[in-house]
């Protein structure tokens, strides 16, 4: 069984982000705005537009991401995970990965998915922006079911009239 | 002081209650989650799949679980590994959340050593009753609670007092043509699952309108059997249940050997603490957490643990054995059906096999089998777009990534089959209490060892390879099977055996606990070995036993 605790958080070049050890949710979302621009690069890299799948970008789905992550349902472990992983791909890219080209930030990013940590930080973000894309459009990321169409296949019925059950 | 205190609102739970509610006496079932009424259930997947909202937080409620690594045990916190042992923490418990592909036990479950005689390694016993004493109780499951089916003579089908199911089966897709088919060409009889599921409409419940987000889902139209439906909804009109519900029960303190007086609870919401008492208590909170609840209640009267004499509380858990498979129906390839009939979403599948339930094969020898359930992929969009999106084991984004997931998604349906054959009762798969962890009302977690026995392993491939068989018959593609001893932690069953030595067994043949008489446990617990198929239907079926019991019991001392 892997230890997911200390796959996630000691695996990482840069260790703990100053944010595990905050409590508050304004440190998260300071942390959150930091890497904000180098997720929705990524997340924009990973579902381009002219895709038989809807745009990151006309889905909202950084913004997705944002939101519940901090819903207290989310895991704290992915929550820290998902920022630090961030923070250490900006460290590897020297902040340049928004200025590269296409073909660079391609580069890049299979550069990033050959370490271990890298590989499992990106699954986790195709993770949570297909869960933005393919959820109920009431998360606000899967806009005028665009992402349900493009795959033809739907959520049930009756749908959610709350987030998250109201919780 | 209420009649009887029931520690879980699940299938147990729900059925003792509705019995005992019925008869006239004043019950009180304290369930640790929330009520979530018919009219609230919705089908959202990152709600219901993707996060903790209808089970504890890990964080805060946990389990360890104990697997051998290099020759050693090692105990994992559930908070670290994201491995929940949480099976729904709403009034009604798991059963709201189930796909209620329902079989009875067969006969020769109840004498299983009696049958096939000892197997090394493994803690086989006869049950202390028979499939007639509960045949009477699997009928009235079926009738009251609501069991949809079509019999058919099989030999290993067991006998049944009511001639056909009162609900006809679910209505089905077009693949079963398919599956009948190829079963048929390869010898195999195909049977129509019984599915607590109904077809039609019974009192103020409505019939299953196919929503196609049955499993892991509550039921939207009342159709699915869950206790909470089935159960407590009556048992709450007769206004002798008390539900109390956000109630979680700390343990059960007793003042002297032979009696429990109270329920420790505590709410929580606020976080305050209470006692409940009752002249009876039944435990009824799921086998690996009623083991927990009665080891957590040791006294100076229980040093060991409640009932717990014998030293077997918590020993020979079992879940089930077997594994899965599944293979793709591709558009181009497609036989004998239309792709846009297999493409109607909603209908069931519902088709079962029973002919491996007993083994005796020239080239493998004789040996007790298992059943297997077809079923359909489970449709949740988020998990099936997310899968295999692999190329060269690099993940798969862009523009090839929209290709690749449309195509997967709208040219073909991927089948699949479940196998279930008996986990071996061992003694290496058994709860106790972790003695570092502690929830977060400071007790102690169940520390759960999970280990099979190869025998299990064994069947499922055996199985496994038979079912691989149909689905190339059927023409699917990239069929795959996986048959491992890693335990299915939504099958759980064992911890408090039923018997009728008190020396080698907690509860007695009426799963009442041999050393506390006014305590009864009524989940999967007493269950000393777990036959081959889901254990619902028979969990319902023994606490609607017990129940009638617990009645003549109260009479008498009335």
């Amino acid at each position: 069984m892997i230890k997911r605790r200390h796959f996630l958080i000691l695996g990482s070049i840069l260790g703990l982000s100053p944010y595990v050890y905050a409590k508050t949710d304004d440190s998260f979302e300071r942390a959150f705005k930091k890497i904000e621009p180098t997720l929705k690069a990524v997340q924009a890299h990973m579902f381009p537009q002219g895709s038989k799948l809807p745009s990151a970008d006309a889905m909202h789905v950084t913004q997705f991401v944002y939101e519940t992550m901090q819903h207290p349902s989310f895991d704290r472990d992915i929550k820290a995970f998902v920022i630090e992983g961030a923070e250490e791909f900006m460290q590897r890219t020297k902040g340049k990965f928004l200025s590269m080209t296409t073909a660079e930030k391609e580069k890049a990013l299979r550069a990033y998915e050959e370490t271990n940590y890298g590989s499992s930080w990106l699954e986790r973000i195709m993770t949570l922006t297909m869960e933005g894309m393919f959820s109920d459009p009431i998360y606000g990321a899967n806009i005028k079911e665009a992402g349900w169409k493009s795959i033809d296949s739907y959520g049930g019925f009756p749908r959610p009239s709350t987030k998250y059950m109201g919780r | 002081m209420y009649d009887v205190v029931i520690i879980g609102s699940g299938a147990s739970g729900g059925a003792v209650a509705y019995t005992l509610c019925k008869t006239g006496y004043k019950v009180a079932v304290l369930e640790k989650g929330r009520l979530i009424r018919r009219d609230e259930f919705s089908k959202d997947e990152l709600a219901y799949c993707r996060r903790d909202l209808v089970t504890p937080n890990l964080f805060d409620e946990y389990h360890t679980i104990e697997e051998k690594v290099d020759g050693k045990w090692v105990a994992t916190p559930t908070y670290e590994s994201g491995w929940s042992f949480w099976n729904g923490n709403i009034v009604g418990g798991s059963s709201n959340l189930m796909s209620g592909m329902l079989h009875r036990l067969h006969p020769d479950d109840f004498r299983l050593k009696s049958k096939y005689g000892e197997i090394e390694g493994a803690n086989v016993v006869d049950w202390p009753i028979s499939y007639e004493d509960l045949e009477p109780y699997y009928d009235l499951t079926e009738e009251l609670v609501g069991v949809s089916g079509h019999y058919e003579k099989h030999q290993y089908e067991p006998p049944r007092s009511r001639a056909q199911f009162t609900q006809p089966p679910t209505k089905e897709n077009a693949v079963v043509k398919l599956l009948d088919k190829s079963c048929q060409k390869l010898g195999i009889k195909s049977l129509v699952t019984p599915r607590a599921v109904l077809s039609r409409d019974k009192g103020d419940r409505n019939a299953c309108y196919y929503s196609n987000f049955c499993g892991s889902y509550g039921c939207s139209s009342g159709a699915k059997s869950s206790s909470r439906e089935a159960l407590i909804k009556p048992a709450l009109a007769t206004g002798n249940l008390t539900l109390l519900t956000n109630t979680h029960v700390k343990y059960l303190h007793s003042e002297s050997k032979d009696a429990v007086k109270y329920a420790m609870a505590v709410d929580t919401v606020t976080g305050k603490e209470r006692r409940i008492e009752g002249k009876m208590f039944v435990v009824a909170a799921q086998a690996h957490e009623s083991s927990r609840l009665l080891l957590n209640s040791a006294n100076k009267y229980h040093p060991h643990g409640l009932a717990n004499t014998s030293g077997e509380v918590g020993k020979n858990l079992i879940f089930s054995g077997g594994g899965s498979g599944q293979g793709e129906l591709h558009k181009d390839s497609l036989k004998d059906i239309k792709f846009e009939d297999l493409m109607t979403t909603g209908l069931f599948v519902n088709r079962s096999i029973l002919d491996w339930y007993f083994v005796d094969d020239w080239w493998d020898g004789k040996f007790k089998g298992g059943s297997v359930e077809f079923m359909f992929e489970h449709q949740n969009v988020i998990t099936r777009a997310r899968k295999n999106n692999y190329k060269e084991g690099k993940l798969l984004w862009g523009k090839e990534l929209g290709e690749h997931v449309v195509k997967r998604m709208t040219e073909q349906k991927s089948i699949r089959f479940e196998i279930f054959n008996d986990w071996l009762p061992n003694d290496d798969c058994f709860v106790s209490l972790d003695p570092t962890h502690k929830d977060k009302y400071g007790m102690p977690v169940g520390k759960l060892r999970v280990e099979g026995h190869p025998q299990d392993v064994k069947v499922g491939k055996y199985i496994a390879k038979k079912c691989e068989k149909i689905l190339e018959e059927m023409g699917a593609k990239n069929i795959y099977s996986s048959v491992s001893s890693a335990p299915p932690q939504n099958l759980v069953a064992g911890g408090c055996r039923f018997g009728n030595d008190p020396k080698t067994s907690v509860l007695n043949k009426y799963c009442q606990a041999h050393d506390v008489p006014n305590l009864f446990v009524a989940d999967a617990s007493f269950m000393p070995t777990g036959g081959s198929v889901a254990y619902t239907w028979t969990i319902y079926a023994n606490a609607f036993r017990v129940a009638d019991h617990i009645v003549s019991v109260l009479r008498t001392v009335a």
